[in-house]
């Protein structure tokens, strides 16, 4: 184990990734991980090994997202980082059409094995283009895998997945957890998809939480425990393939469930999880589902206003003392 | 430019195009007998354009087209009857049922995708051919695609990223915009190359009708892009034919009556105009008069082609629908 911050944790995988396949490209490398902190001379021995894999593309989101269908379909690895996840709207017809259709659609004679990375999240007066949270929008269209690390040690072990998937797989990233830091197990380790982690257990509320949320949970169970409310902290890590188990699991041990979600809650992953939950463990439930997000209205940009749509800790602990009535 | 000169595979080309045409006909007829839409881009009048090109692409090349592509499947060498059986929906099709007339691929074949978005093919041909340089096999990839693309946004991407990453790619653009009618592409440039030639990408235009043109113009480009590795842009100017609509084909010239082409009195009707200078009859005048082949021999050839539609006919027709409990499955790897 060595600590390391999420953005050194993404390029340990990649770099492990890109020197056991050399059929892996990285378009947009410079706005990944490069510049984020990582040691100089680590950064300039990648770049200088990988001259043709590492490309700068034009800005050209569109066919830039094409490019990864048509070269994952004829043999390779792409990796593609669009930024800020707002800008792979520009793609979405490649993403949604292209990418997530193409091996049924062929009737299962294409593989698509590629990646789509992208920034989400409010990270700061992003204002309403800046700040977008797109997960659900992809969980909602068949044949993309969606993953959302929370830790540097989820982000290793899942891209090391993510890459090796023969399916295009959307690997979001909330630009506010590359400078946090972690514990990362060394050498080459990979997590499979669908395999949610409990990050803290307790016995009283489950809170479900990904991405940055997972770490205001965490917070927020601090915040509970001197309360004397003991939460449970459930980190499904992915949303397509989804581990309903690991939240069920957890519902079944406290009866309550809360689930905290950056975007907006309308047909959100916290809605789909809140779904699942009332569909398949009603009779464990003590009272309502509730879930804590952003307001449905484009991310203000005003510090004040700002700070009033982003979900936090604060109003993750307010939910859940009213549904325990503490 | 590399000419075709052996009577061989003159006839070959001829075989080819006919295969096209017949298989067209045999879609028009099935949609008719079980009633099923999705038949609404056929490959009729075009395929002087198809043949030169999946004639000269090897092993290993990649083709993407677009939503009239059915004569590229069968032209690459698809089996007409899994394709047919496709377009039916059935279990026999080439994807199972999956993809249908727009979404066909046969991978075996070396035909990877079929987009039914406009401008879908050219974004995943230049994925292709970024692939195809990576590997570097010496292949090159295709889009193929219709002159409406040229509307669309990624074109321009397109275009431009082949062209700064010089990318073995070949543009093959089908331009069939109907004179008198509203245009399938609306660009304020003069002409489609301006657009590609902006962009550095050498381009060449060509009569589409006329399939040993070309034969020739795709064979100097492939010639160079194999050579260079860069993008070439041809333009293949195509009368349209006049059963095409935007939501169903009318059978409006019937079925190809191989003889017209030396019995120029059975041309008649609203459309002898185009059907006199339709690509398959007009390459076979110039067989004949060429000396190239006797009328025995285009109409031998003819015979042959029909009775593989034949069976690739009842191929498709033999095939059940896919049991329902499989729509489920497939979606991830």
């Amino acid at each position: 184990m060595t600590e390391k911050t999420f953005a050194q944790a993404m390029f340990d995988a990649l770099s492990i990734s890109m020197e056991q396949d050399p059929t892996i490209s990285v378009f947009g490398a410079s706005s990944f991980v490069l510049g984020r902190g990582l040691p100089p001379a680590d950064e300039k021995a990648f770049i200088a090994k990988y001259t043709t894999r590492l490309l700068d593309p034009p800005v050209s989101e569109n066919v830039l997202a094409s490019v990864g269908v048509g070269s994952a379909t004829a043999g390779l690895r792409p990796f593609i980082n669009f930024g800020t996840s707002s800008f792979a709207f520009e793609a979405h017809n490649q993403i949604v059409n292209e990418a997530g259709n193409a091996r049924y659609m062929s009737g299962g004679q294409l593989k698509v094995p590629l990646v789509y990375h992208m920034f989400h999240g409010i990270r700061g007066i992003g204002g309403a283009q800046h700040s977008q949270s797109p997960q659900s929008m992809y969980a909602n269209c068949p044949g993309l895998e969606v993953v959302l690390p929370a830790t540097p040690a989820d982000a290793k072990g899942l891209m090391r997945t993510a890459i090796r998937s023969d399916n295009p797989t959307l690997f979001i990233t909330h630009t506010k957890l590359l400078a946090t830091k972690g514990e990362v197990p060394d050498g080459d380790y990979a997590i499979p998809f669908a395999k949610g982690e409990v990050k803290r257990a307790g016995k009283d509320v489950t809170i479900v939480a990904m991405s940055l949320m997972v770490l205001e949970a965490l917070k927020a169970a601090d915040q509970l425990k001197a309360l004397g409310i003991d939460a449970e902290v459930v980190d499904p890590r992915t949303v397509v393939p989804f581990d309903a188990k690991v939240v069920i699991d957890s519902v079944k041990k406290t009866g309550r469930l809360v689930i905290l979600e950056e975007a907006s809650l309308v047909c959100s992953v916290a809605s789909e999880i809140a779904a699942i939950v009332a569909e398949q463990a009603f009779e464990a439930l003590k009272g309502p589902i509730i879930r804590v997000g952003r307001p449905h209205v484009p991310m203000p940009y005003s510090p004040s206003l700002e700070a009033f749509c982003t979900p936090d800790a604060a109003k993750l602990v307010d939910a859940v003392r009213k549904l325990l009535k503490k | 430019m590399p000419e075709i000169v052996s009577r061989e595979a003159r006839l070959s080309l001829l075989e080819r195009m006919l295969l096209m045409r017949r298989f067209e006909e045999a879609v028009i007829h099935a949609a008719a007998k079980h009633k099923y839409i999705g038949r609404n881009h056929l490959y009729i009048g075009h395929e002087g354009t198809g043949a030169a090109v999946m004639a000269q692409l090897k092993p290993g090349d990649l083709a993407h087209t677009t939503h009239r592509n059915h004569g590229h499947i069968v032209g690459r060498g698809a089996d007409p009857g899994r394709a047919l059986a496709e377009i039916m929906g059935r279990e026999g099709g080439l994807c199972g049922g999956r993809g249908g007339t727009w979404h066909m691929t046969d991978t075996s074949v070396g035909f990877q995708s079929t987009s039914a978005m406009v401008g879908g093919s050219i974004g995943l041909a230049t994925g292709g051919g970024f692939a195809c340089k990576q590997l570097g096999q010496g292949n090159v990839s295709v889009a193929l695609f219709g002159d409406g693309v040229l509307d669309e946004g990624i074109s321009y991407e397109a275009f431009n990223f082949a062209s700064q990453y010089s990318l073995p790619i070949l543009f093959m653009c089908e331009n069939n915009e109907k004179p008198g009618r509203r245009e399938t592409s609306m660009l304020a440039a003069d002409r489609l190359l301006d657009i590609p030639k902006a962009l550095k990408i050498h381009t060449m235009t060509v009569d589409g009708g006329d399939v040993e043109a070309v034969h020739a113009a795709v064979g100097e480009a492939l010639a160079r892009i194999r050579k260079d590795q860069v993008p070439v842009f041809i333009e293949s100017q195509i009368e349209a034919w006049p059963g095409s609509h935007q939501h169903k084909p009318e059978f409006t010239t019937g079925e190809t009556d191989i003889s017209m082409a030396w019995d120029t009195g059975k041309i008649t009707g609203p459309h002898a105009d185009w059907i006199r200078q339709e690509p398959i009859l007009r390459y076979v005048r110039k067989l004949l008069a060429e000396k190239a082949a006797a009328q025995a021999d285009i109409e031998a050839l003819d015979k042959k082609v029909q009775a593989k539609m034949a069976k690739a006919r009842d191929f498709a027709e033999a095939s059940p629908f896919p049991q329902a409990e499989g729509a489920i499955l497939g979606a991830f790897a």
